[in-house]
């Protein structure tokens, strides 16, 4: 376990030595990303300064939430930024590489990418926490947790959508059309959905452990919410794992002659 | 003529070609109608009025669907040049007897229309269930004309970021902005109606609101009067847009280093 998580620290390490290279194009990104969330959150403070009050939610509790999930899909990009195209890797024979060498395939595939404008979301995450007004070192405290396990879900579910791609053979739409229905569907107040769409946002898309639930966290200490967001992170990362495996076997590639950079 | 109609007519059969990737594609506006219905459909009912600023819940959600058609149909120009310009591929394509960005726009028109119908067909279907049926036949016309307009204005302002590739480094960032400008000053997540005053007055000026607003409010109530004040922002910012696009392009041109091949 120590092995690994020391195989870890170095791919990361690697990784940032490999952004930093481009200073430009990883400042210009991550600056350019902060200023594309803020610009987009700008719609939900015309649309709550109009409304006031959806359903419950206000203009402080979308800060929260934009803040979580933000956060939560920086860190995915940072820290395992080929969870985003895995599917693509699986289609085109690319695992080859990572097979071939004595290291997890799984986590060795998903940590040898970093996405520079992950950083921008990152941090705009804790920008968008601190203007929410209810900022406060314990809340601080379970932002950080909130969007470790939020992380986790959504790594999770990126495995397992893009796990199909060993069943299906194709790879770029479907992930595209799931990270946006995640996304989206973590972005909007979940008080405006009935009960039949909340089972599917708690199971389907586990988009309310990316939004709702690890906000209402942050919002007010909850050993029950805690708990529901350990479990979803616990279950969706041991079923992307299982699903992962059981597509491997079938894997089959051209043997093509790789070279990974 | 003929041979910019040539590569339109490869592009459209070539995204034809694939038929069910081009539903599979269109599966994501599903996805966004649905929750901007849920998100519509709770502010009217809290509002306790049929009308808002002259738009009933049926006239915003058509509005929206014209609006999502639009912002997930248009060609992602700006990526194409810039990698064509970051990969030198452009010096393949400037030797041929075509004018480059005539060339681009033919090639984009080609892949956008039948990806635009798609879209329209697929989101409008589920529209229609939720929101009712379309707006009357009558008001079609004048929209497909401010909306043709729109696509340019898109056009123009995507083959400028992407031939900002000649000076900047990485051009991802103008995307992701000029996109949320669109979402915002264009009236693309919420109609422009329902801004303060103020905002309404800014939003007027600029260009987003002619690339996005104008066909879609068109298109729900057609209005002879906005019509012709759409039109010609629309020829006003063509001409700003395109002259600046006819000139980064000759710029570009004198920047570009070709060696070997």
């Amino acid at each position: 376990m120590i092995r690994e998580l020391k195989f870890l620290l170095s791919l990361w390490k690697t990784n940032l030595a490999s952004v930093m290279e481009y200073r430009v194009a990883f400042l210009s990104q991550s600056i350019g990303m902060i200023l594309n969330d803020g610009v987009y959150f700008i719609v939900w403070i015309i649309f709550f300064d109009r409304f006031k009050d959806v359903r419950g939610w206000q203009l402080g509790d979308m800060f929260l939430v934009f803040g979580v999930s933000a956060s939560a899909f920086g860190l995915a990009g940072i820290l395992f930024g080929n969870a985003f195209n895995l599917g693509d890797i699986i289609v085109n024979g690319r695992l080859d590489y990572y097979l071939s060498l004595p290291r997890p395939t799984l986590l060795h595939v998903l940590a040898s990418r970093i996405v520079p404008s992950g950083f921008g979301d990152f941090l705009y995450g804790f920008i968008s926490y601190m203007a929410s007004g209810q900022f406060s070192l314990g809340g601080l405290g379970r932002f950080v947790l909130a969007v470790v396990l939020a992380t986790t879900v959504f790594v999770a579910f990126l495995i397992i959508v893009q796990s199909l791609s060993f069943w299906t053979g194709t790879g770029g739409t479907f992930t595209g059309m799931a990270i946006n229905a995640m996304v989206t569907f973590a972005l909007y107040p979940i008080t405006l959905f009935d009960n039949a769409a909340k089972f599917l946002l708690f199971t389907l898309v586990p988009a309310a452990f990316m939004g709702a639930v690890p906000a209402g966290f942050v919002h007010a200490s909850s050993w029950s919410l805690l708990g529901q967001m350990a479990l979803a992170a616990v279950g969706f990362l041991a079923l992307s794992i299982l699903l992962f495996q059981m597509g491997l076997r079938r894997y089959e590639s051209g043997s093509a002659i790789q070279v990974e950079v | 003529m003929k041979k910019y109609f040539a590569v339109f007519q490869i592009n459209l059969l070539n995204t034809l070609a694939y038929p069910a990737e081009l539903v599979t594609r269109s599966g994501m506006i599903l996805i966004f109608m649905w929750v901007f219905f849920q998100l519509w459909r709770v502010t009217f009912a809290a509002s306790g009025s049929n009308s808002l600023n002259g738009l009933t819940l049926h006239d915003t959600i058509w509005y929206l669907l014209l609006a999502e058609t639009l912002e997930l149909g248009r060609p992602r120009v700006s990526r194409t040049i810039s990698d064509q310009v970051k990969d030198g591929s452009i010096a393949y394509l400037l030797n041929k007897p075509y004018q480059f960005l005539l060339y681009e726009l033919n090639n984009g028109l080609g892949e956008s229309l039948p990806r635009m119908a798609m879209l329209f067909v697929v989101g409008g279907a589920l529209v229609w269930v939720m929101a009712g049926p379309p707006p009357n036949l009558l008001n079609w016309p004048l929209a497909i004309l401010a909306l043709a307009g729109a696509w340019l204005l898109h056009f123009c302002t995507g083959a400028l970021i992407g031939l900002a590739a000649f000076v900047a480094e990485e051009v991802s960032p103008f995307e992701w902005i000029y996109q949320k400008f669109v979402f915002i000053l264009g009236g693309m997540l919420i109609p422009i109606d329902f801004y303060p005053g103020w905002l309404q007055a800014i939003a007027r000026i600029l260009p987003f609101s002619y690339m996005m607003y104008g066909p879609a409010r068109l298109f729900v109530e057609p209005n002879l009067q906005l019509f012709i004040q759409i039109l010609l922002g629309q020829a006003i910012w063509l001409l700003v847009l395109g002259g600046s696009l006819g000139l980064a392009f000759s710029r570009g041109m004198r920047r570009l280093a070709i060696n070997g091949g």
